[in-house]
């Protein structure tokens, strides 16, 4: 029988791939991109970023004793990621955005739509789907932001971590993380939660696609 | 687990909706032919694979339908890169063994049946017009007759990233052109062109670029007439010299466990070569290919920079002394 992680892996690998393959991503990841064209990514990052914490709080607030150590999981991955929105900011500023142009961005629909449908899953569908929502986040950070940062420091010509300190750090920060995320799924039981976190996966995947897309 | 019922003749055969492989029917012959289209890149994806496997499954389901099955790419330049380099990368970096060995399972029940094929009866051939790496040289070396146009490359480039080929390499490559071949092959990691892997008997035919499909359909029609007693000197063949299942999944086993050592260090290398892939993919003339060039070369360097490091090293201390 497949473990959990297995199962969501392969459920969820068509939607992977659709992210992987899509034309701009893949220029994305051969060529990097314009400054312009990064500037609106890391705004919409900024965004995304911003509400992973408290989709996880809200998330961790409906789980009863059942889930505990789910709830506890994310107690301990909100104080990883606390604060990694100002990372976000730090290289919005590298790339010549203020903060306060940060704060005053309105975010593109389909930010709007991720968010929002992370909110809902964790209020009405099942708080575990917040793990397809980590699921999808940290793959896309830790499969490609590496590579995409190798990409934009080419493109862009920066030096280091400067203006790519989220994207680069993050694909080394979730090497550990996807490790926890999958012991974690592998202790999870009932066929609605698997349910929610794989659609909720396919939901993060399709809408970060989308996100990429219209930049 | 596939629970699908097997298709039921050649219209079922043909009336699965793939999105990745192209089927076409030529009644004269019994000739399925399979055009595969993992596009943009060109890989063993999970979906290729279960789209492959779903479709030698009905053969296997119609016996004496196919007699012969050939296989190429509908990709311009690219056969098949191999392994799904980002699905790799994902598993390392979850540290997820038991996933690796299923992806390993999955490749490895692939070449099984296509070294099973005579038992079914049927004739393989294989048409490589391009780019064929890792996985994607593993998954040609069990078919009958391998047919290459001269300008498509093909290797093992996995040492490169401190990985080997785990799903035939070793096996078939010793079967075909011997032990010290696939020693070279596999611990070089270097690419070989249509030529050199001929001369290593490799490759069956070698033929000028565009007169790939021609060299096919010489081939089925050499063998059409004699297909029963081919089939037969070639089950006879597999018994003289047989490959087993349960080897073939051990080095599975082998792969799974050193993927799992590899270092950040090891990823970047995969990653860089997944870039490579994009990069061709959007258009770009460079690929894969030229990529685990400048690999092969970098790695010579580092080794005759290690070495100068090493002689200064002790000639240093030699002198201190």
């Amino acid at each position: 029988m497949l473990s959990f992680f297995a199962e969501l892996v392969t459920r969820t690998d068509e939607d992977r791939r659709a992210f992987e393959t899509h034309p701009v991503l893949l220029d994305a990841v051969a060529h990097g991109m314009n400054v312009e064209r990064y500037r609106a990514l890391l705004l919409e990052l900024y965004h995304v970023v911003w509400h992973f914490n408290p989709v996880s709080a809200a998330a961790a607030s409906r789980m009863s004793d059942a889930w505990m150590p789910i709830r506890h999981f994310l107690y301990e991955h909100m104080h990883e990621e606390s604060g990694h929105e100002l990372w976000v900011m730090n290289d919005l500023e590298a790339v010549g955005v203020a903060p306060e142009a940060v704060r005053a961005h309105v975010p593109s629909v389909h930010t709007l739509a991720l968010n929002g449908y992370n909110y809902w899953a964790a209020d009405r569908r099942h708080p575990c789907s917040v793990l397809g929502m980590l699921y999808a986040l940290e793959v896309i950070a830790s499969v490609y932001g590496g590579p995409f940062a190798a990409a934009l420091r080419e493109s862009l010509l920066l030096e280091g971590d400067r203006g790519v300190s989220f994207i680069g750090s993050h694909a080394s920060l979730d090497t550990q993380h996807m490790a926890e995320l999958r012991q974690i799924l592998n202790q999870l039981a009932g066929e609605d939660a698997l349910a929610a976190v794989v659609e909720s996966a396919r939901v993060n995947f399709h809408h970060f696609t989308r996100i990429v897309e219209a930049i | 687990m596939n629970t699908t019922p097997p298709a039921i003749g050649v219209s079922g055969l043909l009336g699965r909706p793939y999105k990745t492989l192209r089927l076409e029917w030529s009644s004269d012959l019994r000739l399925l032919r399979v055009r595969t289209c993992v596009r943009p890149i060109q890989c063993y994806s999970l979906a290729a694979m279960a789209e492959l496997q779903q479709m030698l499954g009905d053969i296997s389901a119609n016996p004496g339908l196919v007699r012969h099955f050939v296989m190429s790419s509908d990709v311009p330049t690219v056969f098949n890169f191999g392994g799904d380099l980002a699905l790799f990368v994902l598993l390392v970096r979850a540290g997820d063994i038991d996933s690796l060995k299923l992806y390993g399972k999955r490749c490895v029940d692939l070449v099984w049946w296509m070294e099973n094929a005579a038992n079914l009866g049927v004739h393989t051939t294989v048409l490589s017009q391009g780019d064929t790496l890792g996985g994607g040289l593993e998954s040609v070396l069990p078919f009958h007759k391998v047919i290459f146009e001269r300008s498509a490359q093909a290797g093992f480039p996995e040492v490169l990233f401190n990985l080997f080929p785990g799903m035939g390499a070793w096996d078939f490559t010793i079967r075909k052109a011997g032990f010290a071949v696939a020693n070279e092959m596999i611990l070089s990691g270097r690419l070989y062109s249509a030529d050199e892997l001929h001369y290593r008997r490799l490759v069956d035919v070698v033929v000028d670029d565009g007169q790939g499909e021609l060299a096919v359909d010489k081939v089925v029609r050499e063998i059409d007439p004699r297909h029963r007693g081919t089939l037969a000197a070639l089950r006879a063949q597999r018994l003289a010299a047989p490959i087993r299942y349960e080897s073939l999944l051990a080095t599975v086993d082998l792969w799974a466990e050193s993927a799992l050592g590899l270092t950040d260090r090891d990823l970047r290398l995969m990653e860089r070569l997944a870039r490579a892939q994009a990069r061709k993919a959007g258009g770009a003339e460079e690929g894969a290919v030229e990529e685990i060039k400048l690999m092969e070369l970098e790695s010579a360097w580092g080794e005759r920079r290690a070495r100068f490091d090493r002689r200064n090293l002790s000639n240093d201390r030699r002198v201190r002394s």
